[in-house]
């Protein structure tokens, strides 16, 4: 179903035969060098169903991905990265940061946080008051205190968390695993991102991109209030003509095909107007939280009348939910967009008056969250589904010059893993006595991302794309599993 | 893991040596592998020195603690320190491992030497003893033995096929016409396969309006081809669509996804690039021409230089993030990614190679070191992101010099309105971007602008305009001669002959070595009457430091006797900040005089606000420059980690540029575009050739058309490939010569119709047995549909329309239209390009998101692409209009079926096909039929 550049292995096949007349001249010349660097493995796309579940490159420990994404750059120090340091030195300056330029200028003081932490579980973790019930299920994850990025700015922050490069034009992990790894449910989208009810997130798109690989792999966005475009049936034209209209289309192409005997691109576009009827089905009987009971909704908080925002975040928790229950391969759940207020407003960009602003976040994040993670538990889903909580990067651990909130800070900050293939409870590298840069056991985004792919089955240095004389990979040419946090 | 991969080795081994004797070209690789045992025998001999001995002294060291890692087994960092040659020639860090004579800069040394025990060599072992590095260093600073060993490394050749120079091959002689034809007979022969016959005539007038034109042909001109039974028929046919506007539409569309031209700045804010259209327009415009190529080219990296200033819309095409922090660190980063695009998309689209794998180490493929891409961004550093200012199109200058004269003599009428203390006949102050001096035509030779203070600095004009008979005989171009005081030394963008070269604002200007005085002379072409000067201190806007607040203006006709003509004497005194205003008061005189000096003022005041109007440059995003500081080489591509300065070059065992580490700006760029353009590199003809063919058969004879390095594929047909380059640079660059040759191939009008047994060799159909069909692109679906619905609106040009409505944030926000009138008809090609987001309905098509360069679009088969064309409303609207066209063109249900068949697949329908439809419509409606029909595979693929 896909035409693209031939891979080197086609070539080498094509070449083999003696075909074509296609060969690599210099090839010889590399053996040596090849041969010390892995082969790259493609999926094997079967071209009429290009989304058919495909193997991994090894057992997996997961099956699909639900990646929850805080936009706007969540304070690490506000939230799970406990540092008793910077409560004791609270109103002193950070030292060595006399001359220290972040991204909006100079330092303030150290500032704790506004919220108190708290042991939680039986493992003690602490965990601040401002998510308290994630901090509850403290003991079924896995977090990482030691993340660093390359970019302080929030696009290309968001591109790097996101796509593995700091440009657009990337594609993104979903993008990489539906290519790789197509999906269960052939009625439902491989790949959904779903937006957050105030808006898209600072790098919009280029999140659920896909980049150079075929568009087919890019995320499709819709959440519990906005639906799939294009999906429902024009008003006017009742199902019967609708029905009748896609039979006599069908008739057109396939006395068309007649002509092309064994033309597969005729034939895949013959087979995607069935699968879009099977979509048009199945979109909207998932999306229907009707059929939820009350007690789920009040677990989730999609119930909660006083607090709007948070119901309505809610109930894309519980889209997630159901979009992983049907098989969905990757789930991208954004919590903060851009749109309706920009720095802070209405996502984790603190800068100015972070307690304020965090004080509304929190509890939108909060209860529907944890509601999701013990949902999936209850349900047998955390066996194999790997839930991944995210953020572009850190914050500082002072308060900026002049202001209430804290900086971008990309030299240390925190993420965590639950669910299939990761240990828990459990703490993997630490910040410094402040919770400024990342220290012990220092660990990059590639590394994440390499993990990530790890749990999934896929090496992540074999699963590349030849675009413009590159073998492009998820983790460019970084990364190693992060071995240590693998159950 | 290992013997997998070795089986793999071992099996590509196999495989090429079998095509390599098949294809007769071994002797590359023959070749090769005596190169490499001539270098390893020979170093021996190569260089001794009668201190230190490499054999004897300095191997056994290399031996014990190196060899390992970076002999012929592993060569680690593709490092090999097995001989001298090779240890020469480095590692792929970039990093300078031997500096003859130099040990102290060397990196061998540093890294055996480093107190940083992580860092140091040999790793996990001890330090080497200061004996065995004293041997390393007196090796390293030998520089007499070094000698020969240089120019040996100098002296490799580069055997890579594409690096070859271009010779013209033989056309194999099989007895026919074409060359295409006969390249690709004799290959269908080899591989005992036969082309299929000639397609009928409907389908090849249906091809080439799809393939040339992205849109379908009308009924009529279909008809028009079928009737014609001329012998010339075809050819006449081609030279038809190759002369039509709507072509330029179509190939831009091809070359805009190559230099990833985007609308937007891309990032987080994606705010809209409101000029960058006028490069969309250039290159239709360059296409529909035919410039060209090599000037097409030449004009893209430094059009400024040649007087085509929107070309350079291609150096800025990419992303741009707008978001700069203030940390000082992640700002370089953001520079860095800047001018890596400007570097990769200039590499990618001309030369098919990947000079961004050179940033963080040596090309680990092709022969591109660090060096050369640090020289790269030499040559690129002075290029910024920013909007241009043009020149004033002549009308509009003509209007604004009516608008001053008004100006002029209504002010002149309202002096007699300010107050005592302004001396009557007071002019404006001056401003840094605009300043007209109106006298009584006087004859003139020798024009004098004499400054003798300024509002800050040295004195600062960026055009001295004088006008005779409303043209400016100033300019350079039309014999002025610019003479003057002094001129500041040292900067390219500040040099006399920028006051009359015909270019605005700063990075164009004069200024002299004087504090607040000095003088500048323009010597016209013969003597001449003149009537007005116009100048600046930068007609940009950005400075209006270094103004001329006191001057004088004075002509001659022998450079002795001078009369003064203007001067600052009936100016206003300059307020810094802002032009003062007279003021004019009313109070005093007789109503009917009050009253008629308040009209004047008014007519002044509009007429003001129309001058500023019409003083306004055009502009076009095509980047701003700036005369760079030195640039270094990077280690690993980290900006805190700068080794030595670099020139700006190209790549040096490619071509050597011989500029100087200070070349002006300008200068850079030119040089490189001249080694692009120009019919000794061995690329840029080859490389383009396999551009047009790939999107006349949806695949280039090279199919990795934009890695032409080692890493990509060879070509199909090596010998048509070289003979279409060398006949692309010998008919003058002319893309449509080329296109031409292809379109009148038998190859190019074969039937697409797959053939089993044929399928079964080669069933990507490279070998080219048939046309491969393939599915139109987004715009090709969305202009064919406008086409036949009747809609669409053919208007060339000019600022787009827009997909989305616009959250105009500070970070921008695109919701898709949901509502479409006739100013969403015109071609897709005006769509504004948004970065990131693709249209709503036709997006899902593999549009790119022009974030990064596009050589081919992927094309991918899947449900929500069916939906929109299904359900979306845009495509509903249009069968609507369809129904319409239909019922206005023909009467009976027969009639309309088979005018909708000649419209959308340009044939009438079969019987069978007209009594299926009817049988569709007793149960459905027309609208249902239509919406069928767009949405039908035979609509959307090339035949």
């Amino acid at each position: 179903m896909f035409k693209q550049q031939p891979t080197r292995r086609q070539l080498l096949i094509d070449s083999a035969n003696g075909l074509g007349g296609i060969a690599l001249a210099s090839i010889l010349q590399q053996q040596g060098l090849l041969a010390s660097e892995k082969k790259p493995l493609r999926p094997n796309i079967d071209s009429s169903q290009p989304f058919g579940s495909r193997e991994s490159h090894f057992p997996a420990r997961a099956k699909n991905v639900l990646m929850i994404f805080c936009s706007g750059a969540c304070s690490q120090l506000d939230t799970f990265d406990y540092k008793p340091e910077l409560i004791n030195r609270h109103g002193q300056p950070l030292p060595g940061a006399e001359d220290l330029v972040t991204f909006q200028g100079s330092q303030g003081n150290l500032t704790k946080s506004p919220w108190e932490f708290k042991p939680r579980g039986e493992s003690g973790k602490m965990v601040s008051e401002l998510v308290p019930m994630l901090g509850e299920l403290a003991d079924d994850m896995c977090f990482i205190h030691s993340l660093t990025g390359k970019t302080n700015t929030h696009g290309p922050g968001e591109n790097f968390m996101s796509t593995g490069y700091t440009l657009d034009g990337f594609p993104s992990m979903g993008a990489w695993t539906t290519w790789a790894l197509g999906t269960e449910n052939q009625d439902l989208p491989a790949y959904v991102a779903i937006p957050d009810p105030r808006g898209t997130p600072q790098s919009s798109v280029n999140n659920w991109g896909p980049g150079f690989l075929p568009a087919a792999y890019q995320g499709t966005d819709f959440n519990a209030t906005k639906p799939l475009r294009n999906l429902d049936r024009p008003d006017g034209i009742n199902a019967a003509s609708d029905r009748q209209t896609r039979e006599f289309l069908q008739k057109l192409n396939r006395r068309h095909l007649q002509q092309f005997p064994g033309d597969s691109e005729l034939s895949a576009r013959i087979a995607s107007y069935e699968l879009a009827a099977r979509m048009q089905l199945s979109v909207p009987e998932v999306s229907d939280l009707t059929t939820e009971s009350k007690s789920t909704l009040k677990m989730y908080g999609a119930d909660d009348t006083e607090n709007p925002l948070k119901a309505s975040f809610a109930k894309n928790c519980i889209l997630a939910r159901r979009l992983v229950e049907e098989g969905v391969r990757f789930v991208q759940l954004f919590n903060g967009a851009y749109q309706t207020g920009g720095e802070g407003v209405s996502n984790w960009d603190g800068h100015k008056a972070l307690e304020k602003q965090y004080a509304k976040h929190g509890p939108v994040l909060d209860q529907p969250v944890a509601a999701l993670l013990k949902d999936l538990k209850q349900r047998g889903l955390l066996k194999e589904t790997l839930v991944v909580w995210c953020t572009e990067f850190g914050r500082m651990p002072t308060f900026q010059a002049g202001a209430s909130g804290r900086d971008h800070n990309p030299k240390g900050f925190t993420a965590w893993l639950a669910g299939a293939g990761v240990k828990a409870p459990f703490t993997y590298g630490a910040t410094d006595e402040f919770g400024y840069k990342a220290v012990e056991n220092v660990a990059t985004v590639y590394d994440f991302h390499a993990t990530i792919l790890h749990l999934l089955g896929l090496d992540h240095e074999r699963l590349s794309y030849y675009h413009n004389g590159i073998e492009r990979r998820l983790t460019d040419v970084h990364g190693h599993v992060i071995e240590d946090i693998i159950a | 893991m290992r013997n997998e991969q070795d089986q793999i080795g071992m099996s590509v081994m196999a495989g090429r040596r079998l095509h390599l004797e098949k294809v007769g070209v071994n002797r590359i690789l023959i070749q090769k592998i005596n190169l490499v045992v001539a270098m390893l025998l020979t170093f021996a001999s190569v260089a001794r020195c009668e201190d230190v001995d490499f054999q004897r002294d300095v191997l056994p060291i290399l031996q014990e603690h190196c060899i390992d890692c970076h002999g012929p087994d592993e060569a680690e960092s593709q490092l090999r320190l097995d001989s001298e040659l090779s240890a020469l020639r480095g590692g792929d860090s970039g990093e300078r491992l031997i500096v003859p004579g130099k040990s102290s800069l060397s990196y061998l040394i540093e890294r055996i030497t480093t107190e940083d025990s992580d860092a140091r060599m040999p790793p996990d072992e001890s330090p080497l003893s200061e004996k065995q590095v004293q041997i390393l260093r007196s090796w390293v600073d030998d520089t007499t033995r070094w000698k020969p060993v240089e120019t040996k490394l100098a002296s490799q050749k580069i055997d890579h096929w594409s690096l070859q120079p271009l010779v013209r091959p033989e056309v194999p002689d099989v007895g026919v016409t074409n060359p295409i034809d006969a390249f690709i007979a004799t290959k269908l022969t080899e591989n005992k396969l036969k082309n299929s016959k000639r397609a009928s005539k409907r389908s090849l007038i249906r091809r080439l309006y799809l393939v040339m034109h992205g849109l379908p042909p009308t009924p009529e001109q279909v008809d028009s081809y079928l009737s014609n039974q001329h012998p010339d028929a075809w050819e006449a046919l081609v030279d038809d669509v190759l002369k039509q506007p709507q072509y330029g539409e179509r190939w831009a569309t091809h070359w805009l996804d190559l230099v990833r031209f985007g609308e937007t700045h891309g990032f987080e804010t994606n705010r809209e690039r409101p000029h960058a259209w006028r490069y969309r327009d250039w290159v239709i415009n360059s296409f529909n021409s035919d410039k060209p190529y090599d000037k097409f080219i030449i004009q893209q990296i430094a059009g400024d230089a040649v007087g085509e200033e929107i070309g350079t819309g291609f150096l800025v095409a990419g992303p741009y993030d707008l978001v700069k922090g203030q940390d000082p660190a992640f700002r370089l980063i953001q520079r860095q990614d800047e001018l890596a695009d400007m570097i990769n998309t200039t590499g990618t689209a001309f030369l098919g190679l990947t000079l961004g794998c050179a940033r963080c180490h040596n090309h680990k493929f092709d022969p591109i070191t660090q060096t050369d891409y640090y020289s790269l961004q030499a040559v690129f550093a002075g290029v910024d992101h920013a909007d241009r200012s043009l020149p004033i199109p002549v009308e509009q200058k003509r209007k604004l010099v009516e608008v001053d004269k008004q100006i002029f003599s209504l002010e002149q009428k309202l002096a007699q309105f300010i107050p005592e203390k302004s001396p009557p006949g007071t002019r404006p102050a001056v401003t840094a971007t605009s300043n007209v001096e109106l006298f009584d035509p006087v004859d003139a030779k020798y024009i004098r602008f004499t400054i003798s203070k300024t509002s800050s600095s040295q004195p600062c004009l960026d055009e001295l305009e004088i006008f005779a008979n409303g043209r400016n005989v100033a300019l350079a171009s039309l014999g002025g001669k610019a003479s003057s005081s002094s001129n500041l030394p040292g900067y390219e963008i500040h040099k006399l002959e920028h006051l009359n070269d015909g270019k605005y604002g700063n990075s164009h200007s004069w200024i002299s070595n004087e504090s607040g005085t000095g003088w500048v002379q323009i010597e016209i072409d013969g003597i001449q009457i003149i009537d007005r000067i116009e100048w600046a201190r930068d007609r940009d806007g950005r400075y209006s430091d270094r103004l001329a607040t006191e001057y004088k203006i004075a002509v001659s006709l022998d450079e002795s006797t001078w009369q003064v003509i203007a001067s600052s004497k009936d100016r206003l005194p300059y307020k810094s900040g802002k032009q003062t205003k007279p003021t004019y008061q009313f109070d005093g005189v007789s109503p009917e005089i009050a009253k008629r000096g308040r009209a004047w003022l008014d007519d002044l005041n509009t007429l003001q606000a129309r001058r500023s109007k019409l003083a306004e440059a055009p502009k076009v995003y095509a980047g701003t420059f700036h005369q760079p500081g030195p640039t270094h080489r990077l280690y690993r591509g980290e900006p805190s980690a700068p080794r030595e300065e670099v020139v700006p070059a190209a790549i040096k065992a490619l071509t050597d540029l011989a500029l100087p580490a200070n070349a002006p700006e300008r200068d850079r760029r030119l040089a490189v575009a001249h080694w692009i353009a120009n019919r000794d590199n061995s690329l840029t003809a080859r490389v383009m050739v396999n551009r047009l063919w790939q999107h006349h058969f949806g695949t280039g004879l090279v199919d990795t058309p934009s890695d032409f390095g080692a890493n990509g594929t060879l070509p199909t047909h090596p010998g048509l490939l070289d003979w279409l380059a060398a006949e692309f640079i010998d008919s003058g660059w002319s893309v449509k010569h080329i296109q031409k040759l292809i379109l009148t191939s038998n190859t190019w009008q074969q039937e697409s119709r797959p053939r089993s047994e044929a399928m079964a060799v080669d069933a990507a159909s490279r070998l080219l047995w048939r046309f491969p069909g393939r599915r139109l692109e987004a715009e090709g679906i969305r202009d064919s549909i406008l086409t036949v619905t009747g809609q669409i609106d053919l208007e060339m040009g000019g600022v787009g329309f827009s997909a989305f409505e616009i959250d105009a944030e500070n970070v921008r926000h695109y919701f898709p239209k949901t509502d479409f009138g006739p100013a969403d008809w015109r071609r897709m090609i005006y769509m504004t390009k948004v970065r990131q987001e693709r249209d709503a309905v036709f997006g899902v098509f593999d549009c790119p998101d022009c974030s990064q360069v596009v050589p081919g679009r992927s094309r991918s088969t899947t449900p929500l692409q069916a939906l929109n064309l299904l359900n979306s409303r845009f495509v509903l609207q249009q069968a609507d209009f369809f129904v319409k066209r239909l019922e206005s063109e023909s009467k009976t249900t027969e009639e309309k079926i088979v005018r909708a068949y000649k419209l959308c697949f340009s044939r009438p329908p079969e019987k069978d096909e007209i009594e299926t439809a009817i049988e569709f419509l007793e149960q459905s409606d027309w609208q249902q039929f239509a919406r069928a029909m767009l949405n039908a595979n035979e609509f959307v693929f090339i035949p």
